[in-house]
């Protein structure tokens, strides 16, 4: 129930635009809260489709983007740089303060249910409430529950996660107990009602009448199906249509297929292509208007504030007033080599202590395409023109390395370069191919030269050289001989460890050290660690014959015991797939 | 054009404090005679009524009525670097939309901020009757509300025609208040009917600790599960009221 004093005649005047219906006509949240519990009922999703589509129908245009980004979980739209900040802390605060019950009452409903928007409606339902009532009322609509959540984003600084809570207990306090459960499942982030993304495309097809792979490509240009649905409400197919890529709104990257052999990429293209190196970095969007410069993440997330010198390098070097530029940042270690892609990614979303991760972790930029262009979109392109554009543009930041050949051979020598520079291999792109956001075709390939990791053990190690001077930091990894038991060495790497695990390493294999070696140790075979390499090839260095190309570690296999590492015979048997499979070419 | 100077800068940074306590955003209605402002805070539960004459000011001159928006937040950050008995000065330069504060004493300094867009929202005054009504002075009923909210954060306030009650019941204490009427705290004492209503400490708490540095005496008033209006006395013809909603237990 819903109490208040006084009815609200007229706050002043909205300004609306084409809305015709007056304020008391907005959509109430109630509505909203049985569509999403209906979606949760049901697994068949031409059944959410329908729904979806009849409510979106029945919206008020400003009514759509709020619903639109709601149903999908989000307080507000992707691109929206707005974020609640309520923590569980004041979440579960508010739900106590209101419900007035013992928390193992709240313990009890989410075991039954598995979910915090559930037990908070069961909570709801069967407590005695002690609600906060508002001054004036207004009925809890789409809008008004858009608004409470602007407010909330709004508060910042000394004293906030109290004023948060006060917003929020208004908010609860004015919903009913099915609104309430959905009113945390947005706070949360998480609807869970099984209806993603792409249902959504599906639903504003159908409930605007506009064909899907419209809906589909504008998506993709936009960032976000909420954009797109806005659009279909006001203006129909043709302003879907119009939607087109914007600078600072992410669009989806487009992406590659993985492929296995040059020749196979050649083909598709036509016999010739374009290879660049495949750098094992982050690749990131780079948005730059003016003086202004924003950074997104593949997966569209904002981290301009974690990358201050791209930003830098951007606004000093790049020649164009407005550009949206793609590249990968790599990681590099002290001799410039590319470093694990698990380290750039301590950079990423990281807003604290960043001066002294930009020390730490340097970052390196290779620019490989441009979407855009003072005022002009460039995705209808072909890519060799794109490039061309993107080196005027972009002053001294490097280029990936590109090759264009009809060469198999050349292609192949390429590869082994990109991998023996520490790259994870070649992407392919077709001469005459547009950009294709979010789509992954053949147009462009991947070609990635890692097998499956093993599990090895090491079985000796030797002490490095410079800075890993008191570090056993190069080891011999080896696989068990099933029929006899004997461990047999199949490469050696000082590839994959971080500077902590080099320390602790060297600990473990002191002490596990059977006899000291000119330069390290033989150990006891006992530490076992996921490997990754490139290849496996024949070689007369090892007992086995076999050596693995570019070994490096993955991670350290706590869990596992020397017993139940890879086998040689596994070893082997790789070894054959991979060469009976280059032998068909 | 608007211009005024306070000869103590501590009166104008307390009443700037109590309005931030509800809003970080305020319109205020700046015309010849004064200043007013009237506001709610963003969750519809409170509500400020204030107004000052230009009797207050030292000098005060404004030739045509208008609106000014500014960040209070913001402005007390600048007016916190004002000492004892030094003086500040507003003055709006309408062309830039920026407003000056200069604060006057122990050496000069010049701030400027700028003004926001007006909001034009008019906030009605809640249509509430009253059957209680007590005066109190604002030292005692602070002190009071800092009793209860060590044990909880909502309190129910209980008057009728003998004394005014204060309760809180937390998860693990309790605490009770009475002030009677004749003490030197509860100065007068009006009941038509015996009257209770909780409200939220978080709210009732601020506005009451920073409302008391303005004024010495409060006066209340409410009915059963209703609003509670709470005006604090202010110098010459000024006004600062307050509406607080209440926390109604529902079935």
């Amino acid at each position: 129930m819903f109490m208040s004093f006084d009815k609200i005649e007229s706050i002043g005047e909205e300004q609306r635009g084409l809305s015709l219906k007056g304020k008391d006509m907005e959509t109430r949240f109630q509505v909203f809260a049985e569509l999403c519990e209906k979606l949760e009922a049901t697994s068949k999703r031409l059944v959410m489709v329908d729904l979806t589509a009849d409510f979106l129908n029945q919206l008020d245009a400003d009514e759509v983007e709020p619903t639109v980004s709601m149903m999908l979980g989000r307080a507000f739209p992707k691109w929206d740089q707005r974020v609640l900040e309520i923590s569980w802390a004041t979440l579960s605060d508010v739900i106590k303060s209101l419900t007035n019950v013992k928390w193992t009452r709240f313990r009890e409903a989410f075991a039954k249910t598995g979910d915090i928007g559930a037990a908070t409606k069961i909570l709801f339902e069967s407590s005695k409430m002690r609600k906060q009532a508002t001054l004036f009322e207004k009925p809890l609509t789409i809008l008004e529950v858009r608004r409470a959540l602007e407010a909330i984003a709004e508060i910042s600084g000394y004293g906030s996660r109290e004023r948060k809570e006060r917003l929020l207990e208004t908010l609860f306090s004015q919903a009913s107990a099915l609104e309430v459960k959905f009113l945390v499942k947005i706070v949360i982030g998480e609807m869970r009602t099984g209806f993603y993304e792409g249902l959504m495309e599906l639903a504003v097809s159908k409930a605007f009448n506009i064909p899907l792979d419209v809906v589909q490509t504008a998506a993709m240009l936009s960032g976000d199906v909420v954009e797109v649905a806005k659009m279909a409400k006001l203006h129909g197919k043709d302003g879907v249509l119009k939607l087109k890529l914007q600078v600072f709104r992410p669009f989806r990257p487009m992406m590659a297929q993985s492929s296995e052999s040059v020749e196979e990429v050649l083909g598709e293209h036509g016999r010739e292509t374009a290879f660049e190196y495949k750098l094992d970095g982050a690749r990131i969007q780079i948005h730059k208007y003016d003086e202004e410069v924003r950074i997104f993440s593949r997966r569209l997330t904002d981290v301009t504030q974690s990358l201050p010198e791209i930003v830098e390098l951007t606004k000093t070097r790049v020649q164009a007033r407005q550009a949206v530029l793609e590249g990968e940042v790599v990681a590099v270690g002290e001799d410039r080599s590319p470093m694990l892609f698990q380290h750039l990614m301590r950079r990423f979303r990281r807003v604290h202590k960043i001066e002294e991760m930009q020390r730490r972790i340097p970052i390196e930029l290779y620019l490989f395409d441009i979407i855009y262009l003072d005022e002009k979109s460039l995705i209808a392109l072909p890519y060799v023109e794109r490039r061309k554009k993107l080196s005027e543009v972009c002053g001294d930041i490097p280029l990936t390395e590109q090759l264009i050949t009809r060469s198999p051979k050349e292609a192949k020598r390429f590869l082994e370069e990109a991998i023996e520079a520490g790259h994870e291999g070649l992407m392919a792109k077709k001469l005459d191919s547009a950009y294709t956001p979010g789509i992954r075709g053949k147009r462009w390939f991947k070609i990635k030269k890692t097998l499956e990791p093993l599990d090895l053990v090491i079985v000796g190690a030797e002490w490095g050289y410079g800075r890993r001077h008191s570090w056993l930091s190069n080891y011999y990894l080896a696989a068990r001989d099933a029929e006899t038991g004997i461990f047999l060495v199949v490469g050696k790497t000082f590839k994959g460890l971080t500077d902590r695990e080099f320390i602790q390493m060297t600990k473990r294999l002191k002490a596990l050290t059977i006899k000291k070696q000119p330069h390290g140790v033989t150990v006891a075979p006992k530490v076992v660690v996921e490997v990754v390499y490139n290849e496996i090839q024949k070689s007369p260095k090892y007992e086995c014959e076999m050596a693995l190309r570019f070994a490096r570690i993955k991670r350290i296999r706590e869990d596992k015991s020397p017993e139940e590492a890879d086998t040689i015979q596994r070893v082997r048997e790789i070894y054959e797939r991979q060469y009976g499979k280059k032998a068909r070419y | 054009m608007f211009k005024l100077r306070i000869a103590d800068a501590k009166l104008l940074r307390d009443m700037i404090t109590v309005i931030s306590t509800l809003v970080d955003e305020a319109t205020f209605n700046i015309n010849p005679e004064g200043i007013k402002l009237r506001a709610m805070d963003p969750s519809r539960v409170a509500m400020i009524d204030f107004s000052w004459p230009k009797t207050i000011f030292d000098e005060y001159l404004c030739d045509a009525p208008m609106k000014m928006c500014i960040n209070v937040s913001e402005m007390l950050k600048l007016l916190r670097r004002a000492a004892k008995e030094e003086s500040v000065e507003l003055a709006l330069d309408e062309k830039t939309a920026r407003l000056t504060i200069a604060i006057k004493g122990r050496y000069d300094r010049t701030f400027n901020m700028p003004t926001l867009e007006a909001t034009e929202e008019e906030v009605p005054t809640p249509k509430v009757t009253f059957n209680v009504r007590a005066k109190t002075t604002t030292h005692g009923l602070h002190q009071a509300i800092e009793d209860v909210q060590l044990v909880s954060d909502h309190v129910r306030v209980e008057i009728d025609n003998e004394k005014m009650t204060l309760r809180a019941t937390g998860d693990l204490m309790g605490a009770i208040v009475e002030l009677k009427k004749g003490s030197e705290t509860l100065l007068e004492l009006e009941a038509k009917e015996s009257s209770k209503a909780t409200f939220s400490l978080s709210y009732l708490s601020d506005i009451i600790k920073n409302a008391s540095a303005t004024s010495d005496i409060a006066t209340l008033e409410f009915s059963t599960d209703m609003p509670i209006k709470i005006d604090f006395q202010q110098p010459k013809e000024g006004k600062l009221t307050f509406y607080l909603a209440p926390r109604i237990e529902v079935e």
